[in-house]
């Protein structure tokens, strides 16, 4: 079980407000991800969580018992770090083994346990070896064997693939969701790549200067972002966002277009511009279009075939359901 | 970059502080090792016949030789216990955070700035004296026997001044190295719920392994030779209580003059010195593997 209620939790160091009261649950077995600019605040919610920072207000709740007083250890949750947090002297072995030491269990219960996990994460062979002679994939296993060993009630993940480089990190992640669908066990884990907290998570939790800006599952956040930040994040690449004369035609002080939802017309449409830089991925391409009177490029999506180049002139039309309007504040207008 | 033209330079360059260390090095050891084979004594002047071994037979029969080892032993063991304990115990104090830390680590450092024989003087007369020092007072205040530390215990003392001179250089040392561990590995361990003892046991302390094998090794080559300490305390007694190697050799050159088993002993106390020093490197020197 891994119920997780933050209710007004809140965090000041001296008097600077990092985290101002905030709500949240998280459902057992829920696979959520933080998301946020670096500094939002993400990693130091998941560290109240974890009990390594102490709140300055509200409460924790995990399983409905109060936790907001124990200790880190007390809290039945693990954790892997971004730097994998390691200890150096030890082998693999004693590394995965050190929470169940540590918990008094005997030596042939430990060692079942080890050897079940390093079965899972394919590290049975590198069991001897120290840290130090690992890659940074192995590292990032042996980091989260001895999260799995402990059969916590939750897993937190504080941007673990991170210092991984891009080939890896995509396979780590595939492996990471796999262990979620074998465990069934509540996952929270922070990041600032949109990418991993769309393609990983059950439900997202987009911050801002430690504020939620809105909870909910991948697509929802992608179809219906609730305001012009969250509009502004999720997605890659980022949604095109309009304001003056041509937002007011839709009754909004802003619309916003994303890249895919914009056709290329032979002439008409609302917006027209000269291509400036096209990427072409091979599957798609996509197009940076200067429009005259707005301020930033417009980014269009288009098949891999459309062979448009830098200085041709193109025609834009947004399919019309497609279209995410916003009021002054940057709120959504249903 | 280094052709084979620069690297000759290079070595050309280097060549005359490279003579002159080892002649530095050389000639002394030389001349050591040539008088320990003379029958060579200041009192006697006239010739200095070659005897053979026969300074080293008299200094190694010598019963004062073998309390002297002992001694020098004792006097290295001990202070390095002391110093990597103590060291160890106010690394983990010190890192804690605090007010005045700065000059709080100024302070603990300052033993070290303090000359040995100046130490010790302090130590013998304003501490130790059995009259006018502050235990005197002490055992005054509680109304017991002063103790006179420098004839009761005399090596014990000598081991005592000579921790509180390198304390501080073991503090720094493992403060330093103390100061280098990862913060996410502690955390990781409070999260795998670890004690704070299991924290320093399983964590702290393997992290200093390679700092303590240094203080241990640089230590002992100065523990050693340890010697204005005991000029300036004991003299080596009562009797030769407190008579360690480097002493003995002192008192049979310049205080009975002579020459040629002062010498022999100048050489019994290198290869000891290096015996010394091949254990630890066995012990201990594969800690500084990285």
């Amino acid at each position: 079980m891994g119920r997780i209620t933050l209710e007004r939790v809140q965090k000041k160091f001296g008097d600077v407000e990092v985290i101002p009261p905030l709500d949240l649950t998280i459902e057992d077995g829920e696979f959520v991800v933080f998301v946020g600019p670096s500094g939002c605040g993400k990693s130091t919610l998941l560290r109240l969580i974890a009990g390594l920072e102490d709140v300055s207000g509200g409460e924790i709740r995990i399983d409905g018992t109060a936790a907001t007083d124990l200790p880190p250890a007390k809290r039945g949750l693990a954790m892997v770090f971004q730097s994998y947090a390691l200890y150096p002297h030890m082998s693999v072995r004693k590394n995965i083994a050190f929470p169940l030491k540590m918990a008094g269990m005997d030596e042939e219960e430990r060692r079942r346990r080890v050897d079940r996990a390093a079965e899972v994460l394919n590290l049975t062979d590198y069991l001897d070896r120290r840290p130090g002679q690992l890659s940074g994939g192995q590292r990032q296993r042996v980091a989260i064997g001895r999260a799995i060993v402990r059969e916590p009630a939750a897993f937190l993940f504080d941007e673990p693939l991170s210092n991984l480089d891009a080939a890896l990190r995509v396979g780590m992640r595939l492996e990471i969701s796999e262990l979620h669908e074998r465990l069934k066990t509540t996952m929270i884990y922070v990041t600032h790549d949109q990418v991993e907290a769309m393609t990983m998570a059950d439900k997202i939790v987009v911050l801002r200067a430690g504020n939620i800006e809105q909870v909910g599952s991948p697509i929802d956040l992608y179809r219906r972002p609730r305001n012009l930040f969250v509009a502004g994040f999720i997605g890659s690449p980022k949604m095109n966002i309009v304001g003056g004369d041509l937002a007011s035609r839709h009754d909004a002080a802003h619309i916003g277009v994303r890249p895919e939802h914009l056709d290329i017309v032979e002439d008409g449409g609302t917006f027209s511009g000269k291509v400036t830089v096209s990427e072409h991925l091979g599957s798609d391409t996509f197009f940076h279009v200067a429009v005259p009177g707005l301020d930033e490029p417009m980014t269009v999506r288009a098949g891999g075939e459309v062979g448009l180049r830098h200085g041709d002139t193109i025609h834009l039309a947004p399919q019309s359901h497609q279209i995410h309007r916003f009021d002054d504040n940057g709120l959504r207008i249903a | 970059m280094a052709t084979q033209h620069s690297r000759a330079a290079a070595r050309f360059m280097i060549a005359p502080s490279v003579i002159l260390l080892l002649a530095w090095m050389l000639i002394p050891l030389g001349m050591t090792l040539w008088f320990s084979f003379l029958r060579y004594n200041l009192l006697m002047p006239g010739a200095n016949p070659f005897v053979g071994f026969e300074n080293y037979a008299y200094f190694l029969s010598d019963p004062t030789f073998i309390t002297s080892l002992i001694n020098t032993l004792l006097l290295v063991g001990g202070v390095l216990i002391i110093t990597v304990v103590g060291g160890i115990g106010l690394a983990v104090l010190l890192d804690q955070p605090m007010w005045g830390t700065g000059i709080v680590r100024i302070m603990v450092i300052s033993p070290f700035f303090v000359m040995p024989t100046v130490s010790a003087l302090v130590w013998k007369n304003m501490f130790m004296n059995p009259v006018n020092g502050l235990f005197a007072y002490v055992a005054e205040v509680l109304g017991v026997p002063a103790f006179d530390f420098l004839t009761q215990a005399p090596l014990a003392s000598i081991i005592g001044i000579v921790s509180w001179q390198w304390l501080p250089f073991a503090t720094l040392i493992l403060l330093t190295a103390m100061q280098s561990l990862d913060s996410e590995q502690l955390e990781a361990a409070e999260m795998d719920g670890a004690s704070a003892l299991s924290r320093f046991w399983y964590i702290k302390l393997p992290h200093l392994a390679r700092a303590i094998t240094v203080v241990v090794l640089i230590q002992t080559i100065f523990l050693l030779s340890i010697f204005a300490e005991i000029l300036v305390t004991t003299n080596g007694g009562p009797g030769v209580a407190s008579t360690n190697l480097t002493y003995l050799v002192y008192a049979e050159s310049l205080l009975r003059f002579d020459v040629g088993t002062g010498s022999a002993g100048g050489v019994v106390a290198i290869i000891l010195a290096n015996i010394v020093a091949i254990f630890l490197m066995r012990m201990i020197g594969k800690n500084l593997d990285a």
